[in-house]
């Protein structure tokens, strides 16, 4: 050990220093796996409401949305609620890793239950075929969006346009299962969406990251859409004046 | 999918890539950025509001990347030059390299601004504060605080150096010490302590630093375990040097003497 006289190696508040942040990251972490936690197991609830919508025909869906909503979306928005005031009092960057799958879980469920014809509110009623736009996420979540000038919670566009690559999954399957419960419309409705969609997300300048992997997976859930028309179509069994799929 | 490599980012950079230029090489004049065949949605100028902001991130991550490997680069250099043998010029030259840094540093103060300062990753940072802990160790034998650190990048430099690019530059700094310390003792035959500049020896050798500096080392956090393994193995390897030295120190021949004042070529590598 140093002598008394010389400065020793190792101030003392360094090494208060080191630990009470060490300590503080344990527990953030700690808080943060128990938000989470319940956070995604409210998720799953939706989710599991969600796939119903596979084998619910489009006059008894109405109800089953309000469920999702109720029952699965609402509380996950409480559990969003606690995370981001807990969250605002960190760098945002430091720990959105640990809920960003999360958030995007829970926005791909508003989008397609929006699309559908949920989410409605006073001022907006529900319609089917409503993309949800970033900003409405927003509000139903009561968190930013896009935040640059401070550094809170919020609700990244990446997180979003990921949440968006999942809608495209979901409605493909759905186009699909529409025929077989003998929605044809709604089919011819979803293709046209996807294609909408699709146009858009060829305007991104992708970088080789995971928004470039979702966003190129979108085009299998173009074609898979594009492969349901088209045997359709060959049958003649697209209604009629609804526009034709290329 | 061939639509895809019509669009060309709207607003570019003369220094960044992807700029269109015709068969002679001139630069494509009109806007690049708006492909005249892109049938219009609703939803396209979502996504272009997406797309210019998606933009302004990855210009700006690639710029703050580019920084960070040219600090970590000057960094290295100032490390290599305070393991030299014959400590000359140093302070000139670590000055001159800390200044070319803060220079750098300067220029992207603003992409790292508030919340930006963890979305971008920085290892140059790490870099810079193993190189200027070691050189503070080395002329100080003391362990560099975190607020010398901060004070170290100056005042204009508004860049936070994080607890975590603290600790990591610390995680490096005790790879640096070892080398130093085996390297120097295999000259010298003894465990070097108030090396540098001290008017007297405050009675430490770089071995009990070391230890103590592992002791000091926060106690775990996910990421840091591995380094902190690393770390420990470093210690028990200038241990094994300590022992090795005062076992069979007087077997072998010592390096020319005591001071630096050896031969390159003498300088053991050890890695």
């Amino acid at each position: 050990m140093a002598s008394n006289s010389a400065p020793a190696m190792i101030d003392p508040a360094i090494f208060q220093f080191l630990q009470s942040h060490a300590e503080q990251d344990i527990d953030v972490n700690e808080k943060l796996s128990q938000i989470t936690a319940v956070l995604n197991r409210q998720i799953s609830t939706a989710q599991g409401y969600l796939s119903r919508i596979h084998s619910t025909p489009t006059s008894k869906i109405q109800p089953l949305l309000s469920q999702i909503e109720k029952e699965g979306i609402q509380p996950a928005i409480s559990s969003i609620q606690e995370l981001g005031k807990f969250a605002s009092n960190y760098p945002y960057y430091k720990y959105n890793q640990r809920w960003s799958r999360s958030v995007q879980n829970l926005v791909a469920v508003m989008l397609v239950t929006a699309w559908l014809g949920g989410m409605g509110n006073e001022s907006r009623p529900g319609e089917q075929g409503r993309l949800l736009r970033i900003e409405e996420v927003g509000e139903i979540l009561e968190a930013p969006i896009n935040l640059t000038d401070r550094d809170e919670f919020h609700v990244t566009i990446e997180e979003y346009i990921l949440a968006m690559t999942d809608l495209t999954e979901e409605l493909s399957r759905l186009a699909m299962n529409s025929v077989t419960m003998g929605d044809i419309n709604l089919t011819v409705r979803i293709s046209s969406f996807i294609k909408d969609l699709f146009a858009g997300f060829q305007l991104l300048n992708l970088k080789n990251d995971i928004l470039r992997r979702r966003v190129d997976a979108v085009k299998y859930h173009v074609k898979k859409v594009e492969d349901v028309i088209y045997d359709l179509s060959l049958r003649n069994l697209i209604p009629e004046a609804k526009e034709e799929a290329s | 999918m061939a639509a895809a490599e019509v669009v060309v980012p709207q607003i570019q950079d003369d220094s960044m890539a992807g700029v269109k230029r015709d068969y002679k090489g001139n630069r494509k004049e009109g806007n690049p950025g708006l492909p005249k065949d892109v049938v219009r949605n609703e939803y396209t100028s979502m996504f272009e509001s997406f797309r210019d902001s998606l933009d302004e991130h990855h210009d700006r991550r690639q710029k703050i990347g580019k920084v960070s490997r040219d600090v970590t680069a000057l960094s290295k250099k100032i490390v290599r030059k305070l393991n030299e043998p014959i400590p000359q010029n140093i302070s000139s030259e670590i000055e001159k390299r800390t200044k070319e840094i803060k220079e750098l540093l300067l220029t992207i103060v603003d992409d790292v601004a508030g919340l930006r300062r963890y979305q971008y990753s920085m290892p140059g940072i790490e870099e810079f504060v193993e190189a200027v802990s070691f050189a503070h160790y080395l002329e100080t034998q003391t362990l560099i605080t975190p607020e010398q650190m901060q004070a170290a990048l100056g005042d204009d430099v508004q860049i936070p150096i994080t607890p975590a690019d603290y600790v990591f530059g610390l995680f490096d700094l005790t790879g640096e010490m070892m080398r130093f310390a085996t390297a120097v003792t295999a000259l010298s035959g003894a465990m070097p302590s108030g090396f540098m500049g001290e008017e007297e020896d405050n009675g430490r050798t770089i071995l009990e630093d070391l230890q103590e500096t592992a002791n000091c080392a926060p106690i775990s956090s996910k990421g840091w375990k591995d380094k902190k393994g690393v770390m420990i193995e470093q210690v028990r390897k200038v241990e094994r040097v300590g022992y090795g030295v005062r076992v069979r120190g007087n077997e072998r021949p010592k390096g020319v003497g005591y001071d630096f004042d050896v031969g390159e070529e003498t300088a053991p590598v050890m890695d």
